[in-house]
């Protein structure tokens, strides 16, 4: 698992996920912290739930995230 | 005090994302400042216009608003006397025309998505909730002992406070202000007190629901998706039928989550709220064999479907052994257990994930007389999915953990499991990736005795319901994500269905969404291409709290059910927090829906006055730095330079018996003593504040020291008395 609960994340990048919606390009720079992370079978291409900041909260494929320091 | 004029004149806030109505009002506001507006007329149609849309910003417009703005909107476009007042008249009904949902939306949900329409801007806790609630009033409410009026706030947004209460993964903590300074304020824990509270004394009631309008939805799913959904169409008169092929409601909630987490009593006295609205239940039902969308569409009409079936299919191991011999999976276990079939799987049991699901399997195990109960995950403790603190009192239950432990085969005889084939496993990350991955080590073998197996590692959507439907790479069900609409009109889906295993509020979430959904389907109206903006239920006013209680007050600590206990009921291990504690947590609440962190007052009080008293290190999202409220009050001088520039009066000064008080969302940053005036008795200000005043007047007066006793009208009668000549004070050098 890459991402765990707590973590602050960047959405860094647009990915090409079909689960990727038009509106969430809007999400691209923004940081946030992981709610729920892949909690069952650590896949990496499963969505995981992140609170944007001021964007509330989504599930967003991993490829688009990366994790702060 | 007096109000600001208008929340679109803040430099701080001009970085916020563009908002049509902040833009709007900005438009107007040029062409009055510069005087395009030349004629009288044109003149007083914009001002009646700015003051209109102030209203939309300010979440003061009623219904009638929009279209009284349209009226003289079109007025000023029709001005025959300056073209300017008609090319104004043009831009704001093209603004009107091309963002109606936005203008409409500041009037309904009295927040402001962006935040550019500064009194609107949601606080983070209500924007970070899936199902959008109002945090702020809510916990406000809870904080004066308002319980039954805060569960009415919850409901307008969450028909399941009670359960969101007990088992929430709690996005709106994760976001909460108050844990840049310290720890975020328990927003679960006091919605579950206020629930309980509510319903123990008979007041937790339903809104008020729409007269009935003959339309039928079907909703396939009695989980807490379907039933949301149900709740919002029942609200807005629907006629729904939840067909579900359990024999009792709750879905996941009920056979996935167990009784020491979420008492079934708990549930069934939120689902009976539904039943009060009219929501009908066909239990032991299951949609695709008892009874197909065609035959519901057809022969009973209904006119729109909500799938919520969940995700109830496991995956397998796919080692030898999993077929021959009875093992069980985790889904299945906690099911069977919540439908009343409580036997002890096993003496010695293995439970084969790292998830909640493997834990509350494991924790039941124990709870049902289990000898031994090892939790095998093939990563280390780090990289465990499940929540901390499960695992945690797992462990104070008596349940084992192997880690780096990679299973190789179910080992038995006579069709009964004697043994779990496992591996020893290293962390290595895959070329390309920093992902670690689990890969056996060679000759590691172990056997695990054991002779119960139950596997926890995931769960899928079955895709044999609704086979018609069209499926993500994921095999989850496609949809619109802000609408839920399928590719089938009329048919809506949300929840783990959707999305895959997932959490109880995003299920509420997709639920609500997909009402709102639906609702637009029957009325022709179009869908949404955003997510939806959270509703400001209530505008609540702050509990006043003096600064060093808002520092010592800290996050309560959840009792437990002692682990020996835990270890032979179901009784439920979270007591509940006492009423004075969540009260007093209420008042730890910062209330960001009030106070932006704009930094205005941060800035005026270093940059302007160079006092810099306001230490507030929370502001910063990424790289808060330490707070106390309490050394405010050391270097303030009472100005109020931070109240008169804050935007959305979160930063308040008054005069109080003698006292001049400063305060920041009822915090109480700052108590002075006031100096009056020795002859007449008025007000002068705090003595630090005539200090400062002192000192930067200094050089251009010799008399002023020994003066400042007295206010500058009496010094001006004393000097006239005197016959003292007016003395004109040599500029200052700059």
């Amino acid at each position: 698992m890459t991402f765990r609960k707590g973590q602050h994340i960047e959405v860094f990048q647009k990915s090409s996920d079909e689960s990727w919606a038009d509106y969430m390009d809007a999400f691209i720079g923004l940081h946030g912290v992981i709610v729920d992370p892949d909690t069952s079978i650590n896949d990496p291409a499963s969505l995981v739930e992140v609170s944007l900041e001021g964007k509330g909260t989504h599930r967003l494929p991993q490829d688009s995230l990366r994790v702060l320091d | 005090m007096t109000e600001p004029s208008a929340p679109n004149n803040i430099d701080q806030l001009s970085t916020a994302p563009p908002c049509p109505v902040n833009d709007t009002l900005l438009r107007i506001d040029r062409e009055i400042a510069e005087g395009a507006l030349s004629h009288p007329k044109s003149r007083r149609i914009a001002d009646e216009i700015r003051e209109l849309i102030n209203d939309v910003a300010w979440g003061r417009a009623g219904d009638d608003h929009l279209e009284a703005i349209e009226g003289l909107v079109a007025e000023l476009a029709l001005d025959p006397n300056v073209e300017a007042a008609r090319n104004l008249g043009i831009q704001v009904q093209a603004e009107l025309n091309d963002n109606r949902e936005v203008f409409e939306s500041h009037v309904v949900t009295h927040n402001c998505a962006t935040g550019a329409c500064t009194r609107l801007a949601p606080a983070p806790c209500q924007t970070a909730c899936p199902a959008g609630i109002d945090v702020p009033a809510y916990v406000t409410l809870i904080g004066l002992g308002r319980y039954d009026e805060a569960i009415e706030i919850i409901r307008k947004d969450n028909p399941f406070p009670w359960v969101c209460g007990l088992v929430c993964t709690r996005p709106c903590e994760y976001m909460c202000v108050r844990g840049r300074i310290d720890t975020p304020v328990s927003i679960k824990s006091m919605k579950a007190f206020a629930a309980e509270r509510a319903f123990s004394e008979g007041r937790y009631a339903n809104p008020p629901q729409a007269a009935p309008n003959g339309r039928k939805v079907c909703i396939v799913g009695a989980g807490p998706g379907g039933m949301t959904c149900a709740y919002y169409l029942a609200l807005k008169g629907y006629d729904v039928t939840i067909i579900e092929a359990m024999p009792t409601a709750g879905g996941m909630m009920l056979t996935g989550i167990p009784r020491y987490r979420l008492p079934r009593e708990v549930i069934d006295r939120e689902v009976a709220m539904l039943e009060d609205l009219g929501v009908t239940f066909r239990f032991n039902t299951v949609f695709g064999v008892g009874v197909t969308l065609e035959e519901l569409r057809d022969k009973e009409g209904f006119e729109a479907f909500f799938i919520a079936i969940g995700a109830q299919r496991c995956w397998d191991l796919n080692i030898p052994g999993e077929k021959e011999f009875a093992n069980i999976k985790a889904i299945h276990f906690l099911r069977d257990m919540a439908l009343g079939i409580r036997r002890r799987p096993g003496k010695r049991v293995v439970v084969v994930g790292g998830g909640n699901v493997a834990i509350d399997a494991a924790r039941s195990c124990v709870r049902l007389g289990c000898e031994t109960v090892t939790v095998a995950y093939r990563r280390s403790r780090d990289e465990m999915p499940a929540d901390i603190e499960e695992v945690e009192q797992a462990e104070e239950e008596g349940v084992r953990f192997e880690f780096l432990t990679i299973p190789k085969a179910i080992l038995g005889e006579d069709g009964k499991i004697t043994g779990f084939h496992c591996l020893h496993a290293e962390l290595v990350a895959r070329e390309g990736g920093t992902r670690l991955s689990p890969v056996p080590v060679t000759g590691s073998d172990f056997i695990i005795d054991c002779d119960m197996v139950i596997t926890a590692i995931g769960q899928r959507v079955d895709d044999e319901v609704y086979p018609d439907l069209k499926r993500t790479r994921r095999n989850t069900i496609e949809v619109e994500s802000i609408s839920m609409q399928t590719a089938k009109p009329g048919v809506f889906s949300a929840g783990d269905a959707v999305v895959g295993p997932a959490t109880v509020v995003e299920a509420i979430g997709g639920g609500k969404r997909a009402a709102e959904g639906i609702d637009r389907y029957f009325n022709h109206i179009p869908q949404p291409k955003m997510p939806p903006v959270p509703v400001r239920r209530k505008r609540m006013g702050c509990i006043e709290i003096p600064a060093s209680t808002k520092m010592t007050l800290k996050r309560p600590e959840m009792p437990h059910l002692s682990p020996e206990r835990r270890k032979t009921t179901f009784q439920q291990v979270e007591l509940g927090i006492d009423e004075t504690a969540v009260q007093n947590e209420a008042r730890r609440c910062l209330r960001c829906d009030i106070c932006l962190r704009c930094g205005k007052c941060i800035a005026v009080c270093r940059d302007k006055m160079g006092i810099d008293a306001l230490n507030l290190g929370y502001f910063d999202f990424d790289h808060p730095v330490k707070t106390d409220f309490r050394k405010i009050a050391d270097r303030c001088i009472g100005c109020g330079a931070c109240a008169m520039n804050c935007p959305n009066h979160a930063m308040t000064i008054k005069d109080v018996d003698g006292e001049r008080i400063l305060s920041l969302c009822g915090t109480v940053l700052s108590r002075q003593p006031l100096v009056h005036c020795r002859q007449c008795g008025k007000i002068m200000g705090p003595r630090r504040y005539l200090d400062y005043v002192q000192k930067r007047v200094e050089a251009v007066g010799n008399d002023i020291r020994v003066k400042r006793d007295i206010c500058d009208n009496c010094l001006r009668k004393q000097s006239a008395v005197s016959g003292s000549e007016i003395t004109t004070f040599p500029k200052m050098e700059k």
